[in-house]
């Protein structure tokens, strides 16, 4: 039997939400750019139990995302995840997320990352597939901000990139 | 004041004139014409004509009316082979004006028979690669079939009535038309196999443990009657999986019968608790009775541990009576810790009650039924005092699904007993959401399919209510937080949605089954609204009252969504149909800046402007009564003496002051120096009211709430001037984030750099 249970899994798990399943596929990505610093600076927030899940299913079933309880190397399939996931170019090239550290907040998870050395800025472009690998209504919010701009992109499974020129 | 009078019918001239000149140098075109698109239309085209049903002002009309449904039940769960079997009996009473030919039952459980067309419309795409096991399992298995046999349908002189099964909807044909009045007996006789729903999802099922040992959650498990209604007529729109129910009121009477080792609870009052309970348990559930700040344990984690390791033959059935109930619902299993205490609403005893397997805790042992009792309290405030006997808290994993007096709830430890934040937080909020539900919709019985907000949203908000007070009452369950940190209700929470890509967002008056996020639309998004209209459009004491007298005039009865909207309006003489319309109807957002502000000062010299306007009009500066002209900074009227000028330098307004007013009156007079012209930008098309903080150079500050009806006619920006005796250093609109403004980059003057929570992040790094 236990083929046809997962038979119905499979088919009935969009459907059968419980009644307080929070389930709002996004997440919000704020990215900053700081002239006098000459650095980009990022902030993504992300449902921990749908990053959890998908870690989960690519990597291992024992991966958990828990202060109290990850390990060294929960924390480096969640590094490889979103580096692989997150890309970024500024002026044409793409460039190197430092990663800063993340912080939990209930059930959101809060991941810093900067990017160094922009001491010009003329062009974004963001590849955001975070969670687009398990969820297909997953929405990936971006917000850029700059001195002088305020922006704002969504992007889907069928939009992964968005491109901002500042010219 | 004659002078003013000319002098603004002047100035008046003056401004219509100005605009004339403008115009003429553009060429003329015919705009065509417009339907009402103000946003504060009236609801009259979306609203269903008042009637003797419903009236006008949102209560139960002169002519309301509700069908009966009464059920006897005779259930048997069969734990070996997961098999439900069930023999009803209902009475059905047509309480409506209509001749009925047929009913309509549902048959909710065909919604996971094999020939289900729920999988067929869930849109699903190819995977580039698969695991071999999910591959065989999608596209080579066979299929679990948890539909109804129905076995036999026959009236009460037990003759085969006709009838057929449209899938989840069953219509029996009435051997004599129903008039007004007329009751029907029919019994139904089925069974189906029961599903588990831990890995096939579902609302009701069993959950297998290592030990082979299953607890059962059981619901919308018999056939149960479709709603006919003034608004529906029957309401037999099928079950596809996730829009709820609509259903009729009765009293029940049910005969569960259960292998006799399991510890089982349903909704209503338990007949025959001295059969199927032990002495022990006896003299436990009386001191819970009694018991009404701790739970009193009637089945111990011990006891369940020893019934689980054996599997006995031997049945026990227990008899429950439950009275104006919609609904039936019970959870059984041998693995049960059970625990129960009692709580005061109003006059009365309800006992608050908690039944979970070891897994669920400690958690479960030390909140749920506190969360439970807590709950009971909260919304019986907002609404009105908890009128049935009991509310019960079932642990199943990944649930949170209520029905009367009973409900399903997740969150479970990891199994060494440690919980995150997360779990503890998941636990709390889907209690008190589930337990709420027993007012909206159990009591409160809107129709489910159909508005999914109306219990949903409606519950999120008064959830939010409830769990501020249980961070309140207790405060060691919350800590190191100085308050409850609930997810949905603060208005900032919904942004991130409201803000989403608009061809993915549905208004919330749509259909469940046809929106997009359905957590989103249907809970968050509703429940904001109504703490917002709470919080910021009615004030706390307006809107109480009004969504009081909601619960009070739908309680036991079935409102329908205008029911709502005219009840808020009618108890609070506040007109919310812009807030309705913007809120529910549409999915426009709320975008509220400071545009430009302009800096002036007074004084008795006619302007250059004022000047030309006049020579164009060949008027002479003698021609005009004394005027006071206001100057703005860095124009080219103004002086840099102007700055330290006060009122007493302007001429004309001294001599009025002094020929009109009496010296007492001239004591009272207020002495602004500083005049702005604010100018409030709205892209957002939801209108509400600017709230507006001034702080001024000497660091004080005030707020100042201007209504929404200030968006009456001009829909893009509005002006206000501020004479104020202060300077002005900045202007905050909404300040505390309080009415869903999705960008407010735009909420500050002068334009202020975002707060770094980069740097301080980074910063705490660095330092370790």
């Amino acid at each position: 039997m236990k083929f046809f249970k997962i038979t119905l899994l499979l088919f009935l798990f969009p459907m059968l939400v419980s009644s307080v399943s929070h389930k709002f596929y996004v997440s919000m990505t704020n990215l900053e750019y700081v002239p006098e610093k000459q650095t980009i600076q990022i902030i993504s927030k992300i449902f921990i139990e749908d990053l959890e899940q998908v870690l989960q299913k690519r990597y291992s079933p024992l991966v958990v995302l828990n202060p109290k309880k990850e390990t060294e190397a929960d924390i480096n399939y969640l590094k490889k995840y979103v580096s692989q996931k997150l890309k970024i170019s500024i002026n044409n090239k793409p460039v190197e997320l430092i990663y800063i550290g993340k912080e939990y907040d209930i059930d959101m998870v809060n991941m810093y990352f900067e990017i160094e050395n922009i001491s010009e800025l003329t062009s974004i472009e963001i590849k955001n597939k975070i969670l687009f690998d398990m969820f297909p209504e997953q929405q990936n919010i971006i917000h850029i901000i700059s001195p002088d701009t305020n922006r704002k992109m969504i992007l889907d499974k069928d939009h992964p990139d968005g491109l901002l020129n500042f010219n | 004041m004659k002078l003013f009078k000319i002098s603004s019918l002047i100035v008046l001239f003056l401004a219509t004139g100005f605009s004339y000149s403008q115009e003429e140098d553009q060429k003329e075109e015919r705009v065509p014409g417009h339907y009402n698109n103000n946003p504060f239309k009236q609801l009259y085209e979306e609203f269903s004509t008042p009637n003797q049903y419903r009236s006008a002002s949102g209560a139960p009309g002169p002519a309301y009316y509700q069908q009966q449904a009464d059920y006897v039940m005779d259930i048997e769960l069969d734990d070996k082979n997961k098999k439900l079997t069930g023999y009803e009996t209902i009475t059905y009473t047509n309480n409506s004006p209509d001749v009925l030919d047929y009913i309509w039952v549902q048959l909710d459980q065909n919604m996971r028979a094999k020939d289900s067309k729920t999988p067929l419309i869930e849109s699903s795409g190819t995977a580039p690669a698969d695991m071999a096991g999910n591959f065989v399992n999608q596209y080579m298995g066979e299929g679990f079939d948890g539909g109804f046999n129905i076995e036999s349908v026959k009236d009460d002189h037990g003759n085969d009535l006709d009838y057929i099964i449209n899938r989840t909807m069953m219509r029996i044909e009435l051997p004599k038309s129903m008039n007004n009045g007329d009751k029907f007996v029919f019994s139904i006789r089925w069974w189906y196999n029961i599903n588990n729903h831990v890995n096939g999802r579902g609302r009701s099922g069993y959950e297998e443990f290592e030990d082979g040992n299953r607890a059962y959650v059981i619901a919308q498990f018999f056939p149960r009657m479709a709603v006919y209604s003034d608004v529906e007529g029957w309401q037999n729109s099928q079950f596809w999986g996730r829009d709820e129910f609509a259903l009729v009121f009765g009293d029940y009477e049910v005969n569960i019968t259960v292998p006799a080792d399991h510890i089982l609870d349903g909704t209503g009052v338990l007949q025959n608790r001295k059969e199927v309970f032990s002495k022990e348990m006896m003299t436990r559930y009386e001191n819970a009775k009694k018991s009404y700040d701790e739970p009193v344990i009637i089945v111990t984690q011990g006891e369940a541990d020893e019934a689980s390791t054996s599997f006995d033959a031997n049945k026990k059935t227990w008899k429950f009576k439950a009275k104006n109930v919609r609904d039936y619902a019970f959870a059984s299993s041998r693995r049960f810790i059970w625990d129960m205490m009692a709580v005061k609403v109003g006059e009365r005893d309800v006992m608050a009650v908690s039944m979970y397997p070891k897994e669920g805790n400690p958690l479960w042992e030390d909140w749920s039924t506190k969360l439970v009792a807590s709950t009971l309290k909260s919304y019986s405030r907002m609404t009105f005092d908890y009128p049935y006997p009991k509310a019960i808290s079932v642990h199943a994993k990944n649930q949170g699904m209520e029905y009367p007096m009973i409900c399903w709830n997740y969150g479970r430890p990891d199994k060494d007993g440690s919980y995150s934040e997360r779990t503890k937080y998941g636990m709390f909020g889907v209690i008190i959401h589930e337990v709420g539900h027993n007012y909206f919709p159990m009591i409160i019985n809107s129709d489910e399919r159909q508005w999914t907000w109306m219990d949903e949203g409606i519950n999120t908000f008064v959830q939010y209510i409830a769990e501020q007070d249980f961070g309140e009452k207790y405060p060691e369950a919350i800590a190191p937080n100085k308050k409850y940190p609930s997810r949905r209700g603060p208005a900032k929470n919904i942004v991130s949605y409201m803000s989403g890509d608009q061809s993915s967002i549905a208004p919330i008056m749509t259909k469940g089954l046809n929106t997009y996020n359905f957590g989103a639309n249907g809970y968050s998004k509703p429940g904001t609204g109504l703490n917002i209209l709470r919080e910021t459009v009615m004030g706390r004491e307006l809107f109480d009252y009004s969504f009081k007298t909601y619960a009070q005039r739908w309680m036991f009865k079935h409102p329908s969504p205008e029911d709502f909207f005219r009840t808020m309006e009618d108890a609070s003489a506040m007109d919310l149909d812009w807030f309705w319309r913007g809120w529910f109807y549409t999915t426009n957002v709320v975008d509220i800046g400071v545009g430009e502000v302009k800096k002036y000062y007074v004084t008795s010299k006619m302007t250059k402007e004022v000047k030309e306007m006049m020579t164009a009009r060949g008027m002479k500066e003698s021609d005009l009564p004394p005027l006071v002209y206001l100057v703005e900074e860095g124009s080219d009227d103004f002086e840099e003496s102007m700055r330290t000028s006060t009122l007493d330098d302007v001429s004309t307004l001294q001599e009025y002051i002094m020929d009109n007013l009496s010296p007492e009156e001239i004591a009272k007079l207020k002495k602004p120096t500083f005049f702005y012209e604010v100018t409030f930008e709205k892209p957002g098309r939801l209108p509400m009211p600017i709230i507006a903080e001034y702080t001024y150079s000497d660091g004080t500050t005030e707020r100042v709430t201007y209504p929404v009806q200030i968006w009456k006619t001009s829909d893009q920006s509005v002006g206000k001037v501020i004479a104020s005796e202060k300077e002005i250093t900045k202007i905050v609109v909404d300040p505390d984030e309080e009415t869903a403004d999705v960008d407010t980059s735009n909420n500050t003057w002068p334009k202020r750099k975002k707060l770094g929570k980069f740097d301080s992040f980074k910063e705490k790094k660095v330092k370790g």
